[in-house]
């Protein structure tokens, strides 16, 4: 953690590295430094604002609320993604735009993929019949289980470290979005196939469960636990996609042998493939699996018990 | 003083890392650490059985817990991910009695209750926390010569902070014990980012490109060798380095270690104990480094009976 201004010697100035890119002028990015004096319970804000006000006035940065609202603000301070209007600033600070973004200029970032991405998912009440009454009725119980996914701001930080959406065409939704899929998903209201729209649009089981979102998400939803497990377990009816094949695999091979067996998951979830034939023979190799493993594996003596307090968990 | 655990090795380490559950057992022995294996314990899960049915994630995880308390002693996982879904677990039947109540209804047909009286830890900090760096540092007979190991953490040994607190990922227990064995840390961008072994059945691609943008981080930290405490990384890591490899078009060769093979490394355990052999990178190179050939000419410390 680095030092916070109110413990150390309050300094006079905040010194800040900002990154300069105007991909319509710039051939590449730049770092411009800049000191700023600093006044009691400075943001992070008001600092990008006397650089804009005083230094640079050609600096770009987004804001609107000013406090922990509208979501626009959020930036990468010394690596990690922050909402500017929201943190202190601190004595040394790098600023640059947020990773998995593309830059329209110095630290504005292009909102319109996850936009577009979310214009797919439907993100309204979709009702089949219009209701008769108005309002509908909407009860505490109702929202209960989706009430931390309605803090959601959309600042995007979440997108910015997630590593899937870090790989090139990885067709992963992200938290954010899921976040909003799985809101709906829970709002009584709603009669969308939001099942398949997870499955398939939104391709939820490609999460890796890192939980490098709900780390820099800045009004703490537990993402993992409570948007996107959900949806998992929504999307899990969508039997053809990889990953709820994945997932019953996994349950069945334990149900049958009391314990996992990897390589019959493996291959009741991929098919037989090339990758998956290296692999194998790569790992018999080395006396990790062996070759009828996927085929065959004895079962515990305690598969049989396992299965049935598993089934009676289950049915609960 | 003789320490006793429950011990649960989770599936990994009774199949395709088999190597771990030796070597855990070798190490444990030596520092006089008796760990009581359940019987029939079944799984945690993973992510799979809470992208299922939330109350099957319980059961699976409050059976295993209950079958620990049985024993009287608290558990000990060498999986992250297993670690996460038993501690997650414990913490929400010790808090949610309508939950304990559920599972524990489950549980009955065979004849097990979970009363939330024991706490969950991993091997790594058995060995960093309980034991204390001292002994270990005292049972170091071989020690790495400055061997630079790079930590992989994993991501569920740190994260969420719901259960590990804002700090999780400066965790500094892998990198204070790889010091104590006189190993030198190898300071790279990824050492707590994740391997994406959830998704290697459903996108492999994203998986090894993730680790192998890791792993590539870690040699060019000048790394001569990985060292997790989780058997999923590890899986990741070791097995598909190949594919890395196919897609950088940059051979590494990077040996991968549990935390209880480069331990038992430093304290004299053989290769053979420590199933070293069973990896698909070779450790070679990291054993001639600490000079592993020369002291078999000499006696090696040997087990326990």
């Amino acid at each position: 953690m680095s030092p916070s201004l109110k413990q150390t010697t309050e300094p006079d100035k905040v010194r800040l590295r900002i990154y300069r890119f105007d991909p319509a002028i710039d051939r590449a990015p730049r770092y411009d430094s800049y000191e700023v004096p600093h006044t009691p319970r400075m943001r992070i804000m008001d600092a990008l604002d006397y650089v804009h006000e005083t230094l640079a006035v050609d600096f770009g940065y987004r804001w609107l609320c000013g406090s922990k609202k509208c979501g626009t603000c959020a930036v990468n301070v010394n690596g990690s993604p922050k909402l500017a209007c929201w943190e202190e600033a601190q004595p040394e600070m790098t600023i640059e735009p947020m990773d998995n973004m593309t830059v329209i200029r110095d630290l504005v970032t292009s909102r319109d993929p996850y936009e577009a991405f979310l214009a797919k998912l439907q993100p309204l009440v979709i009702r089949k019949r219009e209701y008769s009454g108005f309002p509908e009725p909407l009860t505490e119980a109702d929202v209960a289980s989706a009430v931390h996914l309605r803090d959601c701001i959309q600042c995007l930080a979440c997108q910015s470290v997630c590593p899937v959406l870090q790989q090139p065409d990885s067709g992963f939704a992200g938290p954010a979005l899921l976040v909003a899929l799985s809101e709906l998903s829970q709002d009584p209201r709603d009669e969308g196939d939001r099942a398949k729209m997870a499955a398939k649009e939104a391709q939820v089981f490609k999460c890796v469960s890192c939980y490098e979102c709900e780390r820099v998400c800045p009004v703490e939803i537990p993402i993992v636990g409570e948007a996107i497990e959900p949806l998992k377990r929504l999307a899990y009816r969508e039997k053809s996609t990889p990953g709820a094949r994945r997932a019953g695999a996994f349950l069945d091979s334990v149900k049958k042998l009391g314990y996992v067996n990897p390589s019959e998951v493996a291959l009741k979830t991929q098919g037989i493939t090339w990758n998956g034939l290296r692999l194998a023979f790569r790992m018999a190799l080395r006396g990790k699996i062996r070759l009828t493993d996927a085929l065959f594996k004895r079962p515990s003596p305690g598969a049989e018990t396992i299965k049935t307090t598993y089934d009676a968990g289950e049915s609960r | 003083m003789k320490r006793t655990y429950a011990y649960f090795p989770g599936c990994s380490a009774k199949s395709t890392c088999s190597e771990l559950d030796l070597s855990t057992h070798a190490v444990a022995a030596l520092f006089d650490v008796s760990l009581i294996e359940l019987e029939n314990p079944g799984c945690t899960g993973a992510r799979e059985f809470r992208a299922i049915s939330e109350q099957l994630h319980l059961t699976a995880n409050g059976r295993i817990l209950a079958l620990a308390e049985r024993n009287g002693c608290d558990l000990v996982a060498v999986c992250d991910t297993c670690l996460l879904n038993l501690t997650e677990t414990n913490r929400r039947l010790k808090e949610d009695s309508e939950a304990r109540d559920a599972v524990n209804r489950a549980l009955a047909a065979e004849g097990l209750v979970y009363r939330g009286a024991i706490e969950v830890k991993h091997f790594l900090w058995v060995l960093t926390e309980d034991l204390g760096e001292e002994s270990l540092r005292a049972r170091v007979v071989r020690p790495l010569r400055s061997l630079r190991a790079a930590p992989f953490y994993g991501c569920h040994i740190q994260r969420p902070k719901s259960i590990y607190g804002e700090d999780g990922e400066d965790a500094p227990a892998l990198d204070r014990l790889i010091n104590v064995l006189g190993g030198e840390v190898v300071r790279y961008a990824g050492a707590s980012k994740c391997c994406g072994f959830h998704v290697v059945n459903v996108d492999q691609k994203i998986a090894v490109r993730m680790s192998g943008s890791h792993l590539g981080n870690a040699v060019a930290g000048g790394a001569q060798c990985v060292v997790t405490p989780c058997p999923l990384c590890h899986t990741v890591f070791d097995a598909y380095q190949p594919s890395m490899e196919r897609q950088s078009r940059d051979p590494q060769a990077t040996p991968i270690l549990h935390v209880s093979q480069l331990v038992g490394l430093a304290i004299g355990l053989s290769t053979e104990a420590l199933g070293l052999s069973r990896h698909v990178v070779g450790c070679a190179d990291v054993l001639a480094h600490i000079g592993y050939s020369r002291d078999r000419t000499g006696a090696l410390p040997q087990l326990p009976a």
